[in-house]
Order: structure tokens, then sequence, then C-alpha cells
């Protein structure tokens, strides 16, 4: 199934060490973001990078992260993603988010099964 | 669109045993065909022959020849034919290439709309389209890696520039969370395929999108390319600068 609609992407920017409630950020945060329904969310880490607190981060050399930095992309309408920015002003510390309008495109094999999540 | 009237054949001769980056070179060639957007195209298999090296090739019950000769068949217009051909030379290597004059009595019934032509590659500056596509790390299209699969359409169709990401952690659209194992191995991963190019040439591309693309997300946002520098192939290596196009956004 094949749908087009009108959306928000976000891209949430942090420290691989950021906590939240002892849990690492990223973690909280897509926790969130399927609580919530948000359709796609995804974490990448930088290699290397510097952020609002300009602290340099890169992960070193025996591969053990050092505060990488973090980049979440995160899409879903105007609506669901306004529900999530309260969350994100709670949460982030110290970052930056950035936010996009985008079209969209979803491609799903079952539809009944996207109705149903929460 | 392949209509009725006049129209062109066109038959590769192949050794079987042939590669091209380790992969059977017909299946290079029927896959670039695909992603080009031809209408058709056959792959045959034949039982014995030889080639321009006078070695006659037949299955035997003795030695299970693998180098047995195939013949890839398709029939286009000739405007068509002529875009592929320089690419397919290549991609034929020692094998022979032959092109008949054919008339199209009745052409087959599309189900789908067709694919568009995509213009050819134009240096680009300005207004453009980022197109990311999300999918899966295990996703296969044929016998590879969807994410692949994708950067060699992309590549056949001569969009400007694909970068791809694996995420550490995520959920698409299938809402499974990919979670990076480091110890085990690396499937079940969130990808994201980067594209920038032309909004036209990236719409233009979707079609094959939704031929390959099963379950995912593809999200269009507009970007000004800043610069756009790329290695000419027929210039000094230090001439031109290589580079990525950068874009904002």
């Amino acid at each position: 199934m094949k749908e087009e609609f009108a959306a928000r992407m976000l891209r949430v920017h942090f420290g691989e060490d950021d906590k939240w409630q002892g849990k690492p950020l990223h973690e909280a945060i897509l926790a969130k973001c399927r609580e919530l329904g948000i359709a796609e969310a995804i974490v990448f880490r930088g290699i290397e990078g510097y952020g609002s607190a300009s602290r340099i981060r890169h992960t070193s050399i025996w591969g053990l992260s050092k505060d990488a930095p973090i980049q979440m992309s995160i899409i879903d309408t105007e609506e669901q993603i306004a529900r999530l920015i309260p969350l994100l002003d709670a949460m982030v510390e110290e970052g930056l988010v950035a936010s996009s309008s985008v079209e969209v495109v979803r491609y799903s094999r079952n539809p009944a099964n996207d109705a149903n999540q929460p | 669109m392949l209509n009725a009237g006049k129209a062109v054949k066109v038959s590769i001769y192949l050794s079987d045993g042939a590669t091209r980056h380790g992969v059977p070179v017909y299946s290079s060639i029927l896959d670039f065909l695909f992603y080009r957007g031809v209408a058709g195209a056959t792959v045959f298999k034949g039982v014995a022959g030889f080639g321009a090296d006078h070695h006659m090739h037949s299955a035997n019950m003795v030695e299970i020849s693998d180098r047995l000769p195939i013949k890839i068949e398709f029939i286009e217009t000739r405007e068509k034919v002529d875009a592929l051909l320089g690419k397919l030379e290549e991609m034929a290597g020692s094998g022979l290439i032959e092109m008949q004059e054919t008339t199209v009595a009745k052409p087959a019934q599309v189900s789908k709309p067709k694919m568009p032509v995509l213009p050819a590659h134009l240096k680009i500056e300005g207004k453009a389209q980022m197109m990311r596509i999300f999918l899966s790390e295990e996703d296969r299209w044929k016998d590879k890696p969807l994410h692949e699969a994708l950067v060699a359409a992309l590549r056949a169709n001569d969009i400007a520039g694909v970068t791809v990401y694996r995420g550490i952690l995520g959920y698409g659209a299938h809402r499974r969370i990919h979670k990076d194992k480091p110890l085990l191995s690396s499937h079940h991963g969130s990808i994201m395929l980067s594209v920038i190019d032309t909004a036209e040439k990236l719409r233009a591309f979707l079609p094959l999108v939704d031929q390959m693309l099963e379950e995912g997300l593809v999200v269009f946002s507009d970007v000004d390319i800043i610069k756009y520098a790329y290695r000419a192939l027929d210039v000094e290596p230090d001439a031109a600068q290589a580079g990525q196009g950068s874009a904002s956004q």
C-alpha cells in the first residue's frame, strides 16, 4: 500500500552520553516516539562533531564511544510532531532540534497493522 | 512506451561464466535494463555454442559447464536503445551485441504506468530536492540487499549522488525496533539513503522505488545546492576537484 502526505521532519542533535532518567537520551526519545505512535524514528551516531556546548565529540580509535554526536531523524504529520515537541523540550537539556516540512511517501505491506499500532 | 510500429531488437551474446565485479554479466545487464525502464528483456541459456575464442561450450554430463552461451534480448525504441548502448557495450565486455530493425505488431499490455525517461545527468546548482529513503537492512531485492540495489538503480539513472547511513537504533513503517548489536550480526538495522538531485529527476525515479520498496518511508525536502563539483572522466584528475554535492538543510 502506498500513501502520500505532507509531514514534518525533526532532526535532534545531542551527545551519546546524554541521559534521561538514567537511560541514554536517544533510547528514551525513541521510546517516547513509539509511545506516541510516531511513524519513523532513527538514531545515527556521528564519527565526529561539535554541538551547542562546544564539546568536540568523537569516537575513539578503540571503537568505544566517547560522547559521540547523535542525530535522530523523526518523521510524522504536523499534529503528531506537535505532541512530541513539549517532551523534547523537557528531555533535551543541551542540543539542537531542527525542523523542516517534507513530503512523504509511505509504503506498507500490511495496512491493517499500521492502524492498530500504539 | 513501446508502441506498435518500428523498433529495434537488441541481442547480446555472452558466456555464462563471464562476471563483472563478481556478479554474472547477464545479471548486471538485466538489472541495468530494469533500472532504466526498458519495456522487457529475456535471458536465454544456450545448450551449446562457441564464441570469438573458438572454444566449444556445451552442456556435458561429464563436465558440468558453467560457460554455456547466454543471450539477452530486448526490444525498444531507437532513441532508448541509443541512450543505453554505450553502457551496454561497456558491460558486455568481450561479448557481441547485435541490433536489428523490427516491427512491433502488438505491444505488450502494461499493467502499471510506464517509467518516464529521466533526463541526462546535468550540472545542478540552486533549487533541488533531497530524497531520504528509510528501510530495513534486512530488506532484499532479488538476491541482494535492497539498499545496494537502490544505489545501483540510482547510479544507472545518473542521479547526482546518494549516501547510505546505518542507524544504531530505530524503527520504521513496520514498527520493529532495530537495535545495533555490536558483537552479533549487523542485520535488522535501520538504513537511510540520502539522495540529492532535481525534483523532477527524483520524482521520475519514484516509480522504480514503488517496484522495489515494499515497506518503508520516502521523504522529500527542498534543498539548495551550493556547490556541485565532480571529477569528469575526460579531465585530468587534478584539474577538477572531486567532491560531493553539499546541500543546505
